[in-house]
């Protein structure tokens, strides 16, 4: 059945991120694979989940969990075949699941043919499509931003005896976005997989495409002329299909990835993220209204993409040092937790596994401006392992049960490509979805339930916002509206119970329906419409006229 | 019938707001506008510098302010939209004001910032004077940080003061209360100081708050609260305290506020002190106290006339006060030519211990006893800024620690006539 391609969809997306690895293993050799994630798409479909985010699955030697891609055009053997990811495609469009995949478009695996032809001398038809020097001089103002591992941005080549150009790994060598058979080379990748039937891509690390001298070499005009024109492709070839933008960038700086609605369809809001995390822990909305209101109005066909969690560390790039140093203390206090500028932790061992603020952090995430979306495991509050390096700790195999490797694989456990979390408290058989999904008030259902009731109303996903601001800064208050449509959200951000008086004159006259119990609430008047609220509850009002 | 709350509900409605905090500061006002706004920025930036993780709000409790003070209180806060001008604000700044409905006295302030306090659960809370136009944004460190830390539940400043700035406190409340209380503090009427939670809870629960109380100088009751209670006190140095100038007259409400808030004191806490020799330092942050030398105009003959008028004006009533023998000495005095005035640290703590007694007893109304020390004050003031005129800063701190030495030695003899033995 082909899917509805009219309203913006991706605006009232739930989206759901997971790596076909981690997810399950169909045939016993220790790595999910696409017939296993085939196999576990009902699951998704009953979480309510109507679109998947699949990080990289091209054949890639894996020194970045596939972010180092050495063959665009085919899928990873140990996750399938090329058939079995358009057998899993074809079983999520049955199920009125979209499916966006992962693009690395800045940089290659330095195992990729590309750069093995570019090395290989000055003379072959393919230097030119990695940046090279002579020196390591160039681009100076650039920052590093893999800080633990990388000295510099520029990495000697023994082959070619020059310096490569790379933005992250040394073994990520970037490509050169000035030549334009680059810019075509990645769009034929891009239209090979359209072609095939993905609905989206998520364009990693986009900033970055373009460099000049004198520049940080971030969000250059250049970069944003080439996205553009990758856009101009896509809705002329393609319409209906959907870009997203990993740019983790302020505001202000993100803007421009929307255009004139002609960029970008969606972009992560990266700086909300931390604050979030920031404003629970001090129990105060400043850093949520205060992040928010420094972000620019976007295009009415755009929409922001919001997270808790994802596959990277808690990025504390888009924060102050006073910031990042509090976050460090609150969340990190175990030095292993952090990397480069960020916490590799899972939402659950975040928020101390205390179900109150993993159900207010997952509410806000679905009443907040934008398109949530979320990562595997953090439906059933999956832990995290930080003795495995690098961001692996938050990429373990999903726990299924509380049988044989968490039912994720029939393998010897040995030969899992990651160890489950064993820890008493998040391992699998504390934490898994064969549980949760027989006890009624488990996480994982409440989590069904909180989507059910967010895509009951359009107003979360189109509507506009308006903050209130209530003398108590430990309420989170504002209205989402989407015509005549109203929704009234009230976050307590403290551990304890508080009272506040809102003022709701303008609504004067409706009533509140409480959106999951659907009880019916006192009649706004011309005095402050007083709650109160236990420790970290949330409430979603409908406004109502009757 | 209901009790009514001198809380008004406007202002319990923002303390709701405000929720618990870890840090208060209360400025106690009326008709402060010319000081408040550099006193107010300089708190926001301390706590903003010292305590910028920690939930804080400003607390003002006004006296009826005509002239705008309390708005420009509620000016420093940070809230969603405001920021501050210098320094990174990671939370909320929560600034509130409330006037009570009486006259302003210090008391009522006071008592309105505790019950902020206890209702907000503050674990610590500053008070700081809305006249300190020289305070740093250092000084809420320096008396906040024991208190957050939990190692002290009272932290009163240490100042640099001009010699002569003081003389109350110099040569009487000083010194009497170390003696007495066995404890050296410095400034025992404090303007500025610093407590727990803990501390303001039971003062606040203890002290008969109603008007007598409010005139006798509740920081000063509050310091000897914390004595009596065992309460953890320090001392820290906030460095220089302006001398604020007052209308003579003050003196007798200076005087209600703090020496009568003292001899008040010596009443139920009698088997405390009674059984107490000698004096100990208490832990002191930075210098104990610092003399300034600058010269200064004081109209020492009239200090001296005023005396002089005193002693033979109120002699009935000093005749009901003091032993005949100081009462002869004080006429013997009074009748001395300037150059030959001498009021001896002898005599002068001989006269305020007769005066505690006679308090205790109440000989007569002891409010009138509280006024009859002002003249006698005068004449110990006199000889104090003649004894000190040319002296060095080492010279007067050594005149003010004799004093208070003669205040210990000659403690026996306030227990001797405390019981009206003499």
């Amino acid at each position: 059945m082909p899917l509805k391609q009219d309203e913006p969809w991706y605006k009232h997306a739930i989206i759901y991120q997971v790596h076909v690895r981690t997810f399950y293993d169909s045939n016993g050799d220790g790595i999910g694979d696409f017939p296993g994630l085939d196999q576990k798409l009902d699951y998704l479909g009953d979480l309510g989940i109507n679109t998947i985010w699949l990080m990289p699955f091209f054949p890639s030697p894996l020194r970045d969990d596939g972010y180092d891609i050495a063959d665009y055009y085919s899928v990873h053997s140990s996750y399938g075949t090329l058939e079995d990811f358009k057998g899993f495609l074809s079983s999520a469009h049955k199920r009125q699941i979209r499916v966006i995949i992962e693009m690395v478009l800045n940089h290659t695996s330095d195992q990729h043919p590309w750069f093995h032809q570019s090395r290989s001398s000055k003379e072959n038809p393919r230097r030119d499509w990695y940046v090279w020097r002579n020196t390591d001089t160039g681009y100076a103002d650039a920052r590093i931003i893999f800080l633990d591992t990388e000295m510099s941005n520029w990495a000697w080549d023994p082959v070619s005896k020059s310096y490569y150009w790379h933005r992250f790994f040394s073994h990520q060598p970037d490509l050169n976005y000035d030549n334009p058979a680059v810019q075509e080379e990645m769009w034929n990748v891009m239209k090979f997989w359209l072609e095939m039937g993905v609905d989206g891509f998520r364009l990693d690390a986009v900033p970055y495409l373009v460099e000049r001298e004198g520049t940080n070499c971030e969000n250059l005009p250049e970069t944003h002329a080439i996205l553009k024109e990758l856009r101009r492709k896509l809705d002329e070839q393609f319409p209906g299909k959907m870009l997203l933008a990993e740019a983790n960038q302020w505001p202000a700086d993100l803007r421009p990835y929307f255009a004139d609605g002609n960029e970008f369809h969606m972009a992560f809001h990266f700086p909300l993220m931390p604050r979030m995390f920031m404003g629970v822990k001090l129990e105060d909305r400043k850093p949520i209204t205060e992040i928010l209101r420094q972000t620019p109005e976007i295009p009415a066909s755009c929409q922001w993409c919001l997270f808790l969690r994802n596959h990277d560390e808690l990025t504390l790039e888009m924060v102050n040092d006073v910031e990042r140093d509090y976050m460090n203390d609150s969340y990190a206090q175990d030095k292993a937790m952090r990397l480069n500028l960020g916490i590799r932790r899972r939402l659950a061992p975040l928020l101390e596994n205390d179900r109150r603020r993993i159900e207010l952090m997952n509410g806000m995430l679905m009443s907040l401006p934008g398109t949530p979306s979320i990562y595997y495991g953090d439906e059933i509050g999956m832990g995290d392992n930080i003795n495995l390096g690098d961001r692996n700790g938050v990429r373990t195999p999903m726990q299924w049960s509380g049988g044989w490797n968490g039912g994720f694989s029939a393998a010897d456990p040995e030969k899992l490509y990651a160890p489950l979390i064993q820890d008493p408290v998040y391992g699998s058989p504390a934490v898994n979805v064969l549980s949760q999904k027989r006890t009624q008030h488990s996480l994982l259902n409440w989590m069904g339930r909180l989507i059910a009731v967010r895509k009951a109303t359009g107003a979360f996903g189109s509507g506009s916002i308006e903050f209130l601001y209530p003398g108590n800064q430990r309420i989170l208050a504002y209205v989402r509206q989407l015509d005549d449509e109203k929704i009234l959200v009230v976050n307590n951000l403290s551990n304890a119970a508080q009272a506040v008086e809102l003022d709701l004159r303008r609504y004067k006259g409706n009533i509140l329906i409480e959106m999951f119990g659907q009880n019916i609430f006192p009649r706004v008047g011309e005095l402050p419409y007083l709650l109160t609220l236990g420790p970290y509850q949330f409430f979603w009002f409908r406004l109502r006229r009757i | 019938m209901a009790e009514e709350s001198f809380l008004t509900d406007d202002f319990l409605g923002q303390l709701i707001s405000v929720g618990e905090v870890d840090i208060l500061v209360g400025v106690p006002t009326h008709n402060n506008t010319k000081t408040i706004g550099s006193i107010i920025e300089t708190i926001q930036a301390g706590i903003l510098t010292f305590f910028p993780r920690e939930r804080a709000a400003i607390i003002n409790a006004d006296g009826g302010s005509r002239d705008g003070t309390p708005q420009l209180v509620v000016g420093a806060a940070i809230g969603d939209a405001q920021r501050s001008s210098k320094l990174y604000a990671l939370r909320t700044l929560r600034s509130i004001s409330t006037q009570y409905a009486s006259s302003p006295a210090s008391g009522t302030a006071l008592r309105t910032i505790l019950a902020a306090a206890e209702l907000l659960r503050a674990k610590a809370c500053a008070v700081i004077s809305p006249e300190s136009t020289q305070m740093t944004t250092d000084w809420l460190a320096a008396l906040l940080r024991p208190v957050y830390s939990e190692t002290s539940d009272l932290v009163l400043p240490t100042y640099s003061r001009h010699r002569f700035d003081g003389i109350l406190l110099t040569n009487l409340l000083y010194p009497m209360t170390r003696a007495v209380y066995g404890l050296r503090i410095r400034e025992p009427y404090a303007l500025e100081f610093a407590f727990s939670g803990r501390l303001g809870s039971q003062f606040l629960a203890q002290n008969a708050w109603h008007e007598e109380t409010a005139r006798a100088g509740s920081e000063m009751q509050f310091t000897l609260a914390a004595i009596a209670g065992g309460y953890r006190i320090c001392q820290s140095f906030l460095g220089t305290k302006q001398h604020v100038e007052r209308h003579s007259a003050d003196l007798v409400q200076a005087m209600r506020q703090t020496v009568g808030a003292l001899f008040f004191s010596l009443e139920p806490n009698f088997s405390l002190w009674s059984t107490k020799a000698g004096s100990q330092p208490i832990p002191t942050t930075g210098a104990e106290q610092e003399f300034t030398l600058e010269p200064v105009r004081i109209n020492r003959k009239q200090l001296r006339e005023m005396f002089s008028t005193g002693v033979a004006e109120l002699e009935s009533v000093f005749q009901s006060i003091l032993s005949p023998s100081t009462l002869a000495e004080l006429q013997r005095i009074a009748g001395l030519e300037e150059t030959s005035f001498c009021y001896s640290a002898e005599l002068w703590v001989k006269t305020v211990y007769e005066f505690a007694a006679a308090y205790h007893k109440s000989v007569i109304s002891r409010d009138h006893i509280i006024q009859a020390l002002a003249p006698l004050f005068r004449g110990r003031a006199f000889t104090f800024l003649t004894e000190n005129h040319n002296g060095s800063a080492a010279n007067v701190e050594d005149n003010v620690e004799a004093l208070c030495l003669e205040f210990e030695r000659m403690k026996p003899y306030l227990l001797k006539i405390w019981n009206g033995r003499e």
